[in-house]
């Protein structure tokens, strides 16, 4: 049977940590990449926030260089003219925008030794926060997989596939995780575990606060405690702004800057600290300038 | 090559003359064939063989190989096997009957279908172990099979030299308890318990006459199963029944249970809940219905991640459906076509794909367009491929959920869909469970 290659789900800080090709032999053989938890990936299916995006070719020999970052890290896609339909997609897209891509996995390596990653895209679509959102709830899941069969492999002399696929794992992910075992040796599992709880905290941050609240304000007398509490007033007041933008944005160009200003003075915030607010807000990435005094939510 | 190479080679084809030959002519003869003749190694080992008197069959040419390795278009291969079963068959050829064997062998890794086409020269005995040289193997039903032809030898071996994994050594011949759910192509002497939700009768034309099938579905808790009863055993939709020594076949791509006169069914009192209950199509994994080849009526959830070509708006031929490809019929001929919608999506869980194909109902459901105003689109644009791009526009990328009837073929698995729904599944709550899950164990 030929099955398709199978779109996985993996988060940037995994993929782009793999610098395992595994080379198809023969013509039409697909090649793989072998990440640090055994994903051997041909295919990947990606949601993120797509940040930046240059055409460093020409107009009639495009090469788009899109960046799309996830909750991890970025993942660097470029796409030309072999990618006539990706290519054509990612050229009227305005960035910042949520995009999902289904691509090939592509290597670099510019000297012996040193491999970078980056995908070739084959479809590329906006798409919506909700359905990034389940990217990333997705792949949580799939990282957890792997996490446990590669957990499983440690705890194993020598790993060997048909052990893994008796404790439970799909026969694929077992060949790759004993592949990544022997290349990557010892793998920092929890680096992954903590890449995953940061993921899922990402998508509750209402779950977050409470943990903050949850904390006795009375017993909150050293100074490293009273910043928290400091951080946490911080947090409520980007959520105003936050909210303000998006009522402010009634044409879909963004929140006036002077009606900004106007607004959070009821809030008691004069303009510089709504310029520290809105500061914080733009590193943050959940807003950007789509023109010189609009402010609008990404 | 030289002279150090040809050595193992030298020793083997001495070993297959009896050892009644001198290496030193030997080596000579190989060495003339190989570098006087430039011909391959494999040709001349057979041609060194036969030139001195001896069989060249009997040189393990082929390649050692393990069981899993195997591709199906091994032109000779050895392997060290233990039979797993033995049935004989008569076969007709040139007007002679034969008697064949056929059954499956194993090894450590794996286990294989064989045909040995002579069942005087292999006397294969079940449960012993044999070091078999130079097979064949073919591709069938996409999986490899092996055959023993007349080039083929076998030498029995000591009955400890092979140790089958648990599970894998010759079946014991008991019956095999499954739900529903568990059914796999090819199982066989499967005892189970459902309740039949259709049955109808039906009479087929066979080689003996005619004969009557009762064919139908039948669920328990676990899903849905395709029937087919081979006698008639008085079933009714509503009856509860066990069948023993039922087997698995699959029918149209989809595995289906099947038992005859020699099965035992009995009613039984065991109670399934509400047909409607056991009509609900159940949530199933792409991964498990690529292991057991497809089912009836299962929901699948995953994500669309492209969309074929030939989706969109499309003409089939009034005729035979068909679709209609510059005007042209592959059957009639020029045809005037008959506009229609239809989607081909590779819907994609992260462990596996399937092929969900839906109909222009559905089509204009998902995609809120009419056939209508898809024709009118596409003329005002003088392109029907407008409408395929409204389809990727609105699905691709995007969390799916089918329901349909799953077939397997050469291509991989395809869903005939029913009902089709665009929905992003809630994060928070399993979100949420999945933290405290991880914060507990950190």
């Amino acid at each position: 049977m030929i099955s398709r290659e199978v779109a996985w789900r993996v988060f940037a800080g995994e993929y782009n940590s793999s610098n395992l090709e595994i080379k198809g032999e023969g013509e039409r053989a697909p090649s793989y990449i072998v990440t640090p938890l055994g994903a051997m990936i041909n295919r990947v299916f990606l949601v993120g926030v797509l940040t930046d995006l240059d055409n460093i070719g020409t107009g009639e020999e495009p090469l788009w260089r899109a960046r799309l970052s996830d909750p991890t890290g970025t993942f660097y896609v470029s796409s030309g003219q072999y990618q006539p339909e990706a290519t054509a997609t990612l050229s009227k897209i305005e960035p910042p925008a949520f995009i999902a891509v289904v691509g090939k996995t592509r290597t670099y390596s510019p000297e012996e030794g040193t491999v970078y990653v980056s995908i070739r895209p084959e479809k590329v679509t906006i798409v919506d926060a909700g359905i990034r959102d389940y990217w990333v709830l997705e792949t949580c899941r799939s990282t957890l997989k792997r996490i446990a069969a590669m957990a499983d492999a440690k705890d194993m002399a020598v790993p060997t596939v048909d052990e893994l696929v008796k404790l439970g794992h799909t026969r694929v992910l077992a060949e790759g995780v004993v592949k990544a075992c022997e290349h990557y040796k010892d793998v920092d599992l929890g680096r992954y575990r903590a890449m995953v709880v940061d993921a899922l905290r990402y998508l509750l941050p209402e779950y977050r606060r409470d943990q903050e609240t949850e904390m006795p304000r009375e017993m909150a007398t050293n100074p490293e405690e009273l910043e928290e509490e400091e951080e946490a007033k911080e947090v409520d007041r980007e959520e105003q702004v936050l909210a303000l933008i998006a009522v402010l944005d009634k044409n879909g160009k963004g929140a006036p800057w002077d009606q900004i200003v106007d607004e959070v003075k009821r809030l008691g915030l004069d303009k510089t600290a709504l310029e520290e607010v809105t500061n914080s807000l733009l590193d943050k990435g959940m807003i950007y300038e789509p023109v010189l005094g609009r402010m609008k939510r990404i | 090559m030289e002279k150090l190479e040809l050595a193992p080679h030298v020793s083997e084809i001495a070993r297959v003359l009896g050892n009644k030959i001198d290496e030193k002519d030997i080596e000579k003869e190989l060495d003339t064939y190989l570098n006087l003749y430039r011909v391959s190694l494999e040709t001349a080992k057979r041609s060194v063989v036969r030139k001195l008197g001896g069989d060249p069959n009997a040189l393990a040419m082929g390649v050692r190989k393990l069981i899993a390795e195997l591709s199906g278009t091994e032109m000779s291969v050895d392997l060290l096997v233990k039979v797993l079963t033995v049935n004989h068959k008569d076969i007709e050829q040139n007007g002679e009957t034969k008697k064949i064997l056929y059954g499956l062998m194993a090894d450590e890794g794996g286990s294989i279908a064989y045909t040995a086409w002579d069942a005087e020269r292999f006397q294969l005995e079940r449960g012993k172990v044999y070091l078999i040289r130079n097979a064949y193997t073919k591709e069938w039903n996409s999986q490899p099979q092996l055959s023993l032809s007349t080039r083929a030898t076998i030498e029995p071996q000591p009955d400890d030299s092979m140790k089958l994994p648990e599970g894998m050594d010759v079946p014991s011949y008991g019956p095999t308890n499954a739900t529903m759910v568990e059914l796999k192509e090819g199982m066989n002497n499967v005892t189970i318990t459902g309740k039949v939700i259709s049955v109808e009768g039906r009479k087929l034309e066979t080689p003996n006459g005619p004969k009557q099938v009762f064919s139908g579905i039948m669920a328990d808790a676990s899903g849905k199963v395709q029937f087919s009863a081979w006698h008639d055993f008085g079933l009714k939709s509503g009856d509860a029944i066990i069948i023993r020594g039922a087997y698995v076949r699959s029918w149209r791509g989809i595995p289906q249970l099947n038992f005859g006169e020699r099965a035992g069914v009995e009613r039984t009192k065991t109670s399934f809940g509400s047909d409607q209950e056991l009509s609900k199509p159940k949530l199933r994994s792409i991964g498990e219905l690529e292991s057991i080849g497809g089912a009836v009526d299962v929901l699948v959830r995953g994500v669309v991640v492209d969309i074929k070509k030939g989706s969109g708006l499309i003409f089939r031929c009034p005729q035979c459906k068909r679709l209609v490809q510059k005007g042209l019929c592959r059957i009639h001929g020029k045809v005037d076509g008959q506009p229609d919608l239809r989607i081909k999506a590779v819907v994609d869980d992260g462990m596996a794909a399937l092929t969900a194909v839906l109909n222009k109902d559905i089509t204009e459901m998902l995609v809120g367009i009419t056939l209508a105003e898809s024709l009118r689109e596409a003329k005002e644009a003088m392109n029907p491929e407008v409408v395929e791009e409204k389809i990727k526009d609105r699905m691709l990328g995007k969390p799916i959920e089918v329901r349909g009837n799953v077939t397997s073929d050469e291509y991989g698995l395809m869903m005939i869909v029913t009902e089709a729904e665009l929905k992003v599944p809630e994060v928070r709550s399993e979100a949420a469970s999945l933290l405290s899950e991880l914060e507990g164990t950190q």
